[in-house]
């Protein structure tokens, strides 16, 4: 039995003899963190939960809603969506949030941010959208699932799921394996055996290893653990740079009831004015860069290579010459019927110059409140939710780890995390161990345990839950809120009048980001004086609408010369949709 | 070809020699073509074939639209030759537009061709012996019966509400029938000196732009309602709101760059429900998606920076669609981009790229059908002729179709834009053909389905040779052939891994080593498959069309040895030859 197990014992005796405080230190499983949010919840007024939608495995989405009594019903506040464990193996992202959800709970009433936030706006919470996924942390092995529960021929040989990969030193974990190969590519790092690096042959260096997945060739097609129980990773299974065709991004956007079910709430609920994801990839300890893209992405090397063991699979029973795709056919001669082929527009992929500063100003907040100051891993965000939030639903969206590792030296990600994981003194890497495996001979087992390089130790949920709920409380106190702040009515004589109103927006952000606007998400600001159309006389239409009124305080101001009669009390309301509504009377005299 | 067809006929059964007897005996159900059909007469017709002709039809319900009715699809299949899902299929739907209907149309009459001719014409029965088919009159019943049933405004989206003004209430302001004469007109106003067009002098229906010099006395007010919500605007958040054609997942756009694409692939439940069926029929290998109007045969991709398919796809394109335009006068073989417009998210690029199928979408119905000859259509580009300079609707309404698609400008006192005149083309002008032109239309853009359903992948296995080697040792050498011009595998699909590989397996002796054979006239070396299963090679890119290989394996063993080609479209063959 490896290390790793002992760290995992050992905690499991901590949770036994702890106070029921101490007893959330451990991750949960399914039914453990069902029954941390329905006691929350029916622990309080401002919370309820409902399900929004089964998992493959028939396990309840569950959606926990925020909201006190406040001036709005909570349907017309401006909403924060919150969402952890996209993917199945960051567990610790709904741990934060159901952490974070519970220390709101608890502020309500003494704290002055989290009194507003509950009163004002609203906070939805889907704390583990991939509840199969993780799941799979509980199971017998931990071989870090990251999708959910879809079964799916990776390799397309018309095999389901029939070569996924083996603990074959039983020490509970899936790690890889190094195998001495002349013909490999790799070599022991000259800093630290345990890792490896690209041998170069200009430095004079010929590659002596090859990697694989911890595993054997169970189907007999001379690949290794190339498909395993599949799954369709959720956070790469949304609309924005979606990744077409590889096997864990799902058969199309949006394919698993799983996004659906947040997608179609998505849609329903508008007022969502801003999203915070917890998840592999970090918009907000580094917010865009200057030319509006995210950092380049960090991944560990020992696990990337061993998945290139398997890169030309694809590449079996090809025959016959292939064919490259063609030029652009240019096909028929009907008159006007020859369309440039570059017409129509593109997605936008780099956050807008306009809406970068106040990304900027979020992630100086999320790094003050959290103390957050380094991000650990980090993947492209390809079909990444937070993404689709941002360049598709048009709002400030982040994502983030939700944690991170001690600061480390080292010259590559593999180093910083192992010399991270050493200061720390953790378990994290599995210390290689000789092994005979059945096809390659004498190989060696070991490698970052799959769920501690990106997961923290479980003590720190509770506090990283706490600086996660003060941070969705000033992220709540960002949002656009738009009020009248006063309407006038002049008589003009004739039986006319002026009227005159002026709307506020005391939020931070915009009413709708520049992107907002682009991508025709976010409805403009719409002030509609509540007479007869006909009795609008001049002036603004009677129901004016203003694409962007800028947050700290920006104005936006509306004239109507209407027909009324001495005495008339007229109302004029505004709907912004990431801001709220107000309505204000003005009487004619 | 055809000396083959009419000895098979005279030799069949009773049925097929009255051919020969000169006139068509009876259909045996007997349905009119010259009207339109609401979703409910669609289904009718359809329920009725299912039990004249249960032998080789299904009628199955997939799923509900939006408002609830039914979508239904019919299956042609004949169980004597073989199960549904190993022979390839042709999968054909239509009105996914609502107004774009009569594709419903020549889906009925397909259905009923197919059984009424089964034992009159030898092509028929083989095709439909060789082949299954899918068929769904109508994706947007909704919208088929807004047209139809309703005043037809606005009928081609389906009827998921959308807020499409911004003031979170949804489809609360459409037009309105003011008059009620069951028409939807356009409202036009007299404004002396101050308008953008003017009565054309020779036809007082006529509206024409003003041109240099000239002022105008009317303008167009857009279509006839009323500001139903009060909020000072006229028919801006009718039902509906989007296109259900840009809903599917390939090259998927949101709304900003694809209008009318909804939120995401799939949302639509139109759509969805046939996603879930296609995905349960992955014998399907072919796809028309009938749209109007135009005239075109529409290929994917529908845009242009998606990369155009492999060359060997677009070969098989070509030879399908320029064919097509020799079946289909006045009809043009087009790239969806560069003969229409872009469009992200449509339907022919998803059966393509998602199903791995052939996909083609016509456009039913070519205005130049109204005036056929070249005499004519040299007469309507002369503005001096009756039918010159955009009178030629006109003239055919009135000469053709004897005024019935035309509402005569008339007086109306519109509550917000005061003294008003309505009036206009009905509906079914323009994008519909007329009913008496309809039956061309139909056959015509059957044919060309069921050539396409002809041309999908069919795989036969000839006789295996046999050679000792030396003892228990033999090359066992077998020719594999797809009869038809499509691979079993588009090269497109192959590289999406959409489709499974075909698998070739032998089985009852041990092979120590398999290839393709070069030439097979030569004795020779073979081009040795390098793949850890030799009992079951994977084959990803499929079997070329109109193409014969030969496999060659050194076993070793003895009895009989069994070689099968599995393909999820071309079908599956084997064949059985003993070792001596």
């Amino acid at each position: 039995m490896g290390k790793t197990m002992k760290v995992v014992v050992t905690l499991a005796l901590v949770a036994a003899t702890a106070t029921a405080a101490e007893a959330q230190q451990a991750y949960r499983s399914y039914d453990q963190l069902t029954e941390a949010i329905q006691s929350l919840v029916g622990g309080s007024d401002a919370a309820s939960v409902e399900s929004i939608g089964e998992s493959r495995d028939g396990r309840d989405v569950w959606l926990v809603t925020l909201a006190g009594d406040g001036p709005l019903p909570a349907e017309d506040r401006p909403g924060i969506m919150v969402v952890g464990t996209l993917e199945g193996d960051h567990l610790i992202g709904g741990e934060i949030a159901v952490e974070a959800i519970r220390w709101l709970l608890e502020q309500d009433g003494s704290n002055d941010e989290v009194t507003r936030l509950l009163s004002e706006n609203v906070v939805y919470a889907v704390p583990r959208l991939n509840p199969d996924g993780a799941e799979a942390y509980f199971g017998d092995l931990a071989w870090g699932r990251r999708g959910n529960a879809w079964q799916e021929d990776d390799d397309n040989d018309a095999r389901m799921a029939e070569d996924g990969p083996n603990d074959l030193n039983g020490d509970g974990v899936v790690t890889v394996m190094r195998v001495p190969d002349r013909s490999g590519d790799l070599i022991p790092h000259p800093d630290d055996p345990r890792l490896m690096k690209e041998a170069d042959p200009v430095e004079g260096e010929s590659g002596t290893h090859t990697m694989y997945r911890e595993g054997t060739d169970d189907d007999g097609d001379g690949f290794i653990a190339e498909d395993g129980p599949g799954g369709v990773d959720l956070n790469r299974n949304f609309q924005h740079e979606y990744p077409y065709w590889e096997a864990d991004a799902g058969r199309h956007m949006v394919s698993e009831p799983e996004s659906r079910a947040i997608m179609d709430f998505m849609v329903d609920n508008r007022n969502i004015a801003a999203i915070l994801t917890f998840g592999h990839t970090d918009n907000l300890v580094e917010p865009p860069n200057g030319q509006g893209r995210l950092a380049s992405p960090r991944t560990i090397s020992l696990m990337d290579w061993a998945e290139m063991s398997n890169a030309d699979v694809f590449d079996v029973g090809v025959f016959g010459g292939q064919t490259n795709f063609g030029n652009l056919q240019q096909r028929g001669a009907q008159l006007g019927r020859d369309n440039p082929p570059e017409q129509g527009r593109r997605p936008v992929t780099t956050y807008n110059g306009q809406d970068r500063p106040y990304f900027a100003t979020v992630s100086d907040a999320y790094r003050e409140i959290t103390g957050i100051e380094e991000t650990g891993y980090h993947r492209a965000p390809e079909g990444a939710f937070f993404e689709f939030g941002y360049f598709q639903y048009g709002v400030p969206s982040f994502s983030t780890q939700g944690w991170a590792m001690p600061e480390a030296e080292g010259d590559t990600f593999d180093q910083r995390l192992l010399n991270a994981m050493d200061a720390a003194g953790s378990d994290g890497f599995v210390d290689w161990e000789p092994f005979t495996h059945p096809t390659l001979g004498e190989v060696e087992i070991g490698g970052f345990h799959p769920y501690m390089a990106v997961n923290p130790p479980p003590d720190v949920i509770p506090q990283l839950g706490a600086a996660h709920g003060e941070f969705i409380a000033r992220l709540g106190g960002m949002l656009p809120n738009v009020r009248f702040v006063e309407a006038t009515a002049e008589a003009i004589g004739g039986g006319l009048w002026k009227v005159d109103a002026t709307v506020e927006n005391a939020g931070y952000f915009p009413t709708a980001l520049a992107h907002g606007q682009v991508s025709r998400s976010v409805d403009p600001t719409l002030v509609q004086i509540q007479v007869d159309p006909e009795a609008v006389v001049s002036g603004d239409a009677k129901s004016a609408r203003t694409a962007r009124i800028d947050g700290s305080g920006g104005t936006a101001n509306y004239s109507w010369i209407i027909r009324g009669s001495a005495g008339q009390t007229i109302e004029i309301t505004s709907r912004a949709q990431k801001g709220g509504r107000d309505s204000i009377t003005v009487t004619l005299r | 070809m055809l000396a083959v067809a009419v000895s098979m006929a005279v030799s069949a059964t009773p049925a097929t020699a009255q051919i020969t007897t000169g006139s068509d005996p009876e259909h045996e159900l007997i349905f009119s073509w010259d009207r339109w059909l609401d979703h409910d007469e669609l289904n009718e017709r359809m329920e009725i074939m299912a039990d004249q002709w249960p032998e080789f039809l299904t009628l199955e319900t997939i799923g509900q639209s939006y408002g609830g009715r039914d979508l239904k699809i019919m299956t042609i299949n004949n169980p004597e030759t073989g199960d549904e899902l190993d022979k390839a299929a042709m999968f054909i739907e239509a009105n996914v537009h609502g107004n774009e209907i009569q594709g419903g149309e020549v889906v009925i009459y397909t259905i009923w061709y197919l059984m009424e001719n089964y034992d009159r014409i030898p092509e028929i029965r083989r095709l439909v012996d060789e082949r299954v088919f899918y068929l769904l009159p109508s994706v947007n019943p909704d919208g088929r019966d807004w047209f139809m049933d309703q005043t037809g405004s606005g009928a081609r989206t389906g009827h998921v509400p959308v807020d499409s003004d911004g003031d979170g209430l949804f489809d609360e302001d459409g037009p309105n029938d003011l008059n009620g004469n069951g028409v939807i007109e356009q409202i036009r106003k007299y404004v002396p000196g101050a308008g953008d067009f003017i009565i054309d002098p020779d036809n007082p229906n006529s509206l024409r732009r003003v041109g240099p010099n000239e002022r105008g006395d009317w303008i167009l007010l857009g279509s006839e309602g009323i500001d139903d919500d009060g909020d000072g605007r006229v028919n801006e958040d009718p039902p509906g709101g989007y296109d259900p054609n840009r809903n599917y997942p390939s090259d998927w756009q949101p709304e900003y760059v694809q209008g009318g694409a909804m939120n995401y692939p799939f949302e639509l439940p139109e759509p969805r429900a046939i996603e879930e069926f296609m995905v349960s029929k992955p014998n399907i290998a072919g796809s028309q998606s009938f749209h109007n109007t135009g005239g075109m045969i529409l290929r994917g991709p529908g845009a242009a920076w998606y990369g155009d398919y492999p060359q060997s796809d677009v070969r098989v394109y070509n030879e399908l669609g320029e064919n097509g335009e020799r079946m289909l006068p006045w009809y043009d073989y087009f790239v969806v981009w560069q003969g229409l417009y872009a469009v992200h998210g449509g339907q022919l690029d998803w059966a393509n790229d998602g199903h791995g199928a052939v996909g083609f979408s016509n456009e039913l119905w070519n205005g130049g059908q109204y005036y056929q000859s070249p005499l004519l259509t040299e007469q309507q580009r002369d503005e001096d002729t009756p039918i010159g300079g955009g009178r030629s609707n006109y003239f055919f309404d009135d000469f053709l179709t004897f005024g019935r698609n035309y509402v005569e400008w008339a007086p109306f006192d519109h509550p917000q834009y005061g003294e008003v005149e309505m009036g206009g083309f009905r509906k079914l002008q323009g994008r519909v053909n007329p009913r008496f032109m309809s039956m061309e239309l139909f056959h015509r853009n059957m044919a060309f389905t069921l050539y396409q359903a002809d041309e999908m992948p069919l795989m036969s296995m000839g006789e295996a040779e046999v050679e000792r080697v030396s003892g228990n040792t033999f090359k066992v050498r077998v020719p594999i052939r797809n009869e038809r011009l499509m691979p079993t595998i588009l090269e497109r699909a192959r590289r999406y891994n959409v489709v499974d590989p075909d698998i070739l397996t032998l089985e009852g002796a041990d092979v120590l080593m398999a290839g393709w054979v070069d030439e097979h006239n030569f004795e020779g070396t073979v081009d040795r498959i390098d793949q850890a299963e030799l009992d079951r090679i994977l084959i990803r890119s499929g079997h070329p069309g109109r193409t014969t290989r030969y496999i060659e394996y050194l076993v070793q063993g003895s009895g009989n040895v069994t070689i099968e080609y599995a393909s999820q479209k071309g079908g599956t063959v084997s064949t059985t030859v003993a070792l001596n």
